[in-house]
């Protein structure tokens, strides 16, 4: 793996493509911030399919595989389709995803069709064509490289621009519009920008696991960041790293393709993110576990405060079947009663009789607004 | 078994202790509730307060961290039939390809159980509650075409199929047209006046004391419950409206002399 | 017709079939999207029961593959419910990542087998006829026929079975549960039954255009029926005529089958938005001018009998000031006149006795 990036550096073809990866990595990583931020998460799914026709539409006008014009046509054909499904949702009762799942399969599909037909042309050299399916790093060029990094550039350039604008536009786009700016034109640009992302990462990434490169590092970063503008750096860092060690992945080993190994480190990055981080998955059970025990303890010891009350003795000793049956709570009370012995709130007086301590009996009004609550409806 | 205690003094809904979480906020807090039958009750509280959490629960829906249920003084498990659910309006895709009377029907499925088929029995029935929600001549319009009061009807005809005795129902009159909410209205009236009992999520607190006998007034934890002409009034509304909600187990706050 | 592509339509036929009917429950929950990861998913399934035993033909293939797609729903479910990441990212995140490994496992270890990455995406629905199902000697079809008819008859048992479950959590999970059935439970089913189909198809059609056979012909039914039944037997019908029509184009204009398949129900679906009767682009647009027009003949007709009973305008007021654009009052005048309810004498504009009768009801009714 060492020896492979080594070998890379030392490369002039191989720093073309690394720098490929690099540039498609801090693209992606920032653009995808917004579309995930924006919900449009599959939206991205269905451009990069959707971006099919347009590549091969190209290439059999131009008579040969351009890189610009590729380009071009990818990036209308997306557009074209996330038209379709607004067209489509805002006048028929077919729901959005319905819509996207339409265009998607669609698209693509016309797509191969034209690359079947376009195998059939004679002086095609189709196998270039193919590439654009799973992505394929090491075909990238220098001038591949100059058209990633310019559009990219551009790209960010214009997120740089509109920072504040585009803040507006997800987080609150009616109290934008009052502000005075043109949500629908901002709405317009910032799609123009993920359409220019997908697009310079279908050489190396393909058409089918695009979406992925955009949507894995922002959901990654948006674990560890609230804050849009770390989020943004965060997610570009990721995205770069598994491009980097991707690239490496598939030109170190014999037949992996670079888009699912790119794929697959970003994805292991923001599956552990979502598990691990400081809200994470299991960070946060561990916390809803320790709350639901505190909760439990809290009805213990007001149980044991009440049935107190009506012995006018608030240090009573009471049964633990009393406890039980008496509270009905429908779990382990002796898990909690033994947790507030630990604790010192309780303590046991013979024959599986408890009783509340005197610092359980302070613990008990001091969650005094419940009391309250108790008092006025037990009443 | 189930079915409806004889004894009088069993309340149609008694809920004790019930408390129910989400990860770390705790929506309902300990509640003691007591409903009894042929009783009409609001539950009001604001926004987050648990109402339709309390509706849930009340049916399992929601799993709860404590607490217990019981509609005629057994458990909701046995007594599933006794109990039919008006869910919200809003909660539906009413753009579901389907007509008026198979909606109604719905409320056939639970005595069918699985597999069996609703018949002509059920289709009778059907028609018979639409004819009592004033719906009959809608009764083979797609469901996408009724306005939110036809909506709100048809989902009041689908738990009267189900022939239960406690109607538990989550905002029947949010975006309904005067017509239905008094329509509506009626309708539980007479349900009541037949011995069952209704609880409702309810949003107007100017019409809590035309429409109902009870309230209970929830604001995470139980405010008040009884006789509207007893609880609700401005003391208890302010408990639950005013001010910030103060029932988090774990805020620790104003010390209090044993 | 050869007997070879009456196989293939046989087996494309039975496909899509199979695929509309969990289709058209996928829609109305609003799961197409789901479609797309499943169909995704299934292929590691797929891949890694083949290494175990070693023959693409083994029923177990199935089973590992709706294993794996119920593994993507279930992992997306999780993803989802940790309310760490939105729904649509966490589809997004969770199928490309499964995805990526089946591909590179396949690419990496399964070179020279009959599935590798161009049949994945393409299918390889040309080849199915060569595929025979031979009993004692006797060729009695093409497998992928009688395999793809199990999971029709498998489907069409479930939902007939399960119809009124179906139904009832389709259109409102908690009211469902109310009522004691498990929306869970049926949940799950329904995405066993899809992963199925899937695999089936998958096999025909490649992973991403089967989501066009799942998707599209319930939704042309969508917009032409308002009964659930008839949805789903107008999505098999759907599905079936892409299914022969994409053939035959294919067959026509020499591409490949499957993405002609797809096109086609793409085709129709566009047919379906613009021309349905009641829900279609056209019907909409030409439903909101007539009500537009209806709108501003009614308040012509009124606007002209009020001023008629006020007394105090003159009896032939010039209506024009109510209508901000010229073009359209001149077609609205013009088409009251034809039907006799105004007289027009150059400038003035009159209400006719019909016209002021229509002008009392309207405003009777409101």
């Amino acid at each position: 793996m060492l020896e492979s990036m080594a070998g890379l550096y030392s490369d002039y073809t191989a720093r073309t493509i690394l720098l490929g990866a690099v540039s498609l990595g801090i693209v992606s990583g920032v653009v995808g911030s917004y579309a995930v931020i924006r919900k449009q998460s599959l939206v991205g799914d269905v451009m990069s399919h959707a971006a099919l026709p347009g590549i091969v539409l190209a290439f059999i006008i131009m008579g040969a595989k351009e890189q610009l014009p590729i380009f071009i046509g990818a990036a209308l054909s997306a557009v074209l389709a996330v038209l379709l499904i607004n067209l489509v949702t805002n006048n028929s009762r077919i729901k959005t995803d319905s819509a996207m799942g339409i265009a998607l399969s669609v698209f693509f599909a016309l797509g191969l069709v034209l690359l079947t037909y376009v195998q059939r042309m004679p002086d095609a050299n189709q196998a270039g064509l193919d590439k654009f399916l799973f992505g394929q790093a090491e075909a990238l060029v220098e001038k591949d490289v100059l058209i990633i990094g310019l559009t990219g550039f551009f790209a960010i350039l214009i997120v740089g621009l509109f920072w504040k604008e585009f803040k507006l536009l997800c987080f609150d786009p009616d109290f934008g519009g009052t502000m005075g700016f043109s949500m629908k034109f901002l709405d317009v640009l910032i799609t123009a920008v993920i359409v220019s992302a997908i697009v310079i990462g279908l050489q190396t990434v393909g058409v089918v696991l695009m979406s992925s490169m955009l949507i894995a590092p922002a959901v990654a970063a948006r674990q560890w960041t609230g804050s849009m503008g770390s989020m943004v750096i965060l997610a570009a860092l990721i995205a770069t790293v598994s491009g980097i060690t991707g690239v490496a992945f598939s030109a170190g080993f014999e037949n992996v393709p670079t888009g699912p190994a790119v794929i697959i480190c970003v994805s292991l990055i923001a599956f552990f993110s979502i598990l691990f981080s400081p809200n994470g998955f299991l960070t946060l059970k561990f916390r809803d576990a320790k709350n639901m025990r505190k909760i439990k303890k809290n009805y213990v010891l007001m149980a044991l405060y009440d049935l107190g009350l009506e012995h006018a003795d608030l240090g009573y000793a009471h049964s633990e079947r009393l406890l039980i049956l008496g509270s009905k709570k429908g779990f382990n009370v002796r898990k909690s009663l033994l947790e507030l012995e630990n604790a010192g709130y309780v303590e046991r007086a013979g024959d599986g009789n408890w009783r509340l301590t005197q610092s359980g009996i302070r613990e008990v009004t001091d969650i005094s607004p419940m009391e309250k609550v108790h008092e006025s409806t037990s009443v | 078994m189930s079915g409806i205690e004889k004894n009088p003094l069993i309340p149609a809904i008694r809920v004790t202790d019930l408390t129910v979480a989400y990860g770390d906020k705790t929506v309902l807090w300990d509640i003691d509730l007591e409903i009894p039958r042929g009783s009409m009750v609001a539950v009001v509280g604001p926004n987050g307060a648990g109402k339709t959490t309390l509706i849930k629960s009340i049916q399992g829906l929601i799993p709860r961290v404590a607490g217990v249920v019981s509609i005629h003084g057994k458990s909701y498990q046995k007594q599933r039939k006794e109990v039919s659910y008006v869910p919200q309006r809003g909660s539906v895709d009413w753009d579901f390809p389907t007509s008026v009377v198979d909606t109604v029907k719905m409320g056939s499925y639970g005595d069918l159980g699985w597999i069996r088929r609703p018949g002509r029995k059920e289709h009778e029935k059907a028609l018979g509650a639409l004819e009592k929600v004033d719906m009959l001549e809608f009764s083979n319009r797609q469901i996408s075409q009724l306005s939110g009061g036809q909506q709100q009807r048809v989902f009041l005809a689908r738990a009267l199929v189900q022939s239960a005795s406690v109607y538990l129902l989550d905002e029947p009159f949010q975006g309904v047209d005067a017509t239905t909410e008094k329509a509506i209205v009626r309708i539980l009236k007479e349900l009541v006046a037949g011995g069952k009992t209704v609880l409702s999520v309810h949003h107007d607190l100017n019409t809590v004391s035309e429409y109902y006998e009870r309230i209970a007034i929830l604001n995470v934890g139980l405010v008040a419950s009884g006789r509207v002409d007893e609880v609700f009034n401005s003391e208890n509304l302010m408990k639950a409206y005013g001010g910030k909600t103060s029932f988090f187990p774990e805020r620790k706050s104003t010390r209090r002399a044993v | 017709m050869s007997p070879h592509q009456f196989d293939i339509q046989l087996v494309a036929i039975i496909v899509a079939a199979s695929c509309s009917i969990p289709g058209a429950f996928l829609v109305l929950r609003r799961m197409s999207m789901m479609a797309d990861a499943i169909s995704h998913s299934i292929l590691l399934g797929i891949i890694l029961v083949f290494f175990l035993v070693r023959d693409l033909s083994s029923p177990l293939l199935i089973i590992g593959a709706a294993a794996s797609g119920i593994l993507a729903i279930s992992l997306i479910e999780a993803v989802n419910r940790s309310r760490l990441v939105k729904k649509d990212a966490s589809i997004g995140i969770v199928f490309p990542f499964l995805f990526s490994v089946a591909v590179i496992l396949l690419s990496k270890y399964a070179r020279n087998v009959h599935i590798d990455t161009h049949s994945v995406l393409l299918g390889e629905l040309a080849f199915a006829p060569f595929n025979r199902f031979i009993i004692s000697g006797t060729d009695i079809g093409p497998k992928s026929a009688y395999i793809m008819g199990s999971i029709f008859l498998l489907n069409l048992l479930f939902v007939s079975f399960f119809y009124k479950e179906l139904k009832v959590s389709t259109f409102d999970e908690s009211f469902a549960s109310s009522i004691g059935f498990r929306p869970r439970l049926i949940h799950y089913l329904l995405m066993a039954v899809v992963s199925v189909t899937c695999v089936g198809a998958f096999d025909a059609v490649g992973s991403i255009l089967v989501i066009a056979l799942i998707v599209i012909p319930p939704c042309c039914a969508y917009l032409l029926t308002d009964s659930l039944s008839k949805m789903i037997f107008l999505s098999v019908v759907f599905g079936i005529t892409a299914a022969v029509s994409g053939f035959w184009v294919a067959n026509l204009i020499d591409v490949n089958i499957a993405g002609s398949m797809a096109s086609l129900c793409g085709l129709f679906f566009l047919a379906v938005f613009l021309f349905a009767p009641k829900r279609g682009f056209l019907a909409i647009i030409r439903e909101k001018r007539r009500q537009k027009m209806a709108f501003a003949e009614a308040s012509l007709l009124v606007s002209l009998y009020n001023q008629e009973m006020g007394k105090t305008v003159k009896n032939h007021p010039d209506s024009r000031e109510m209508f901000q654009s010229g073009d359209l009052i001149s077609k609205v005048v013009g088409f009251l006149k034809r039907k006799g309810e105004i007289a027009v004498k150059g400038e003035k504009i009159f209400l006719t006795e019909k016209g002021r009768e229509k002008a009392r009801i309207t405003m009777e009714n409101q």
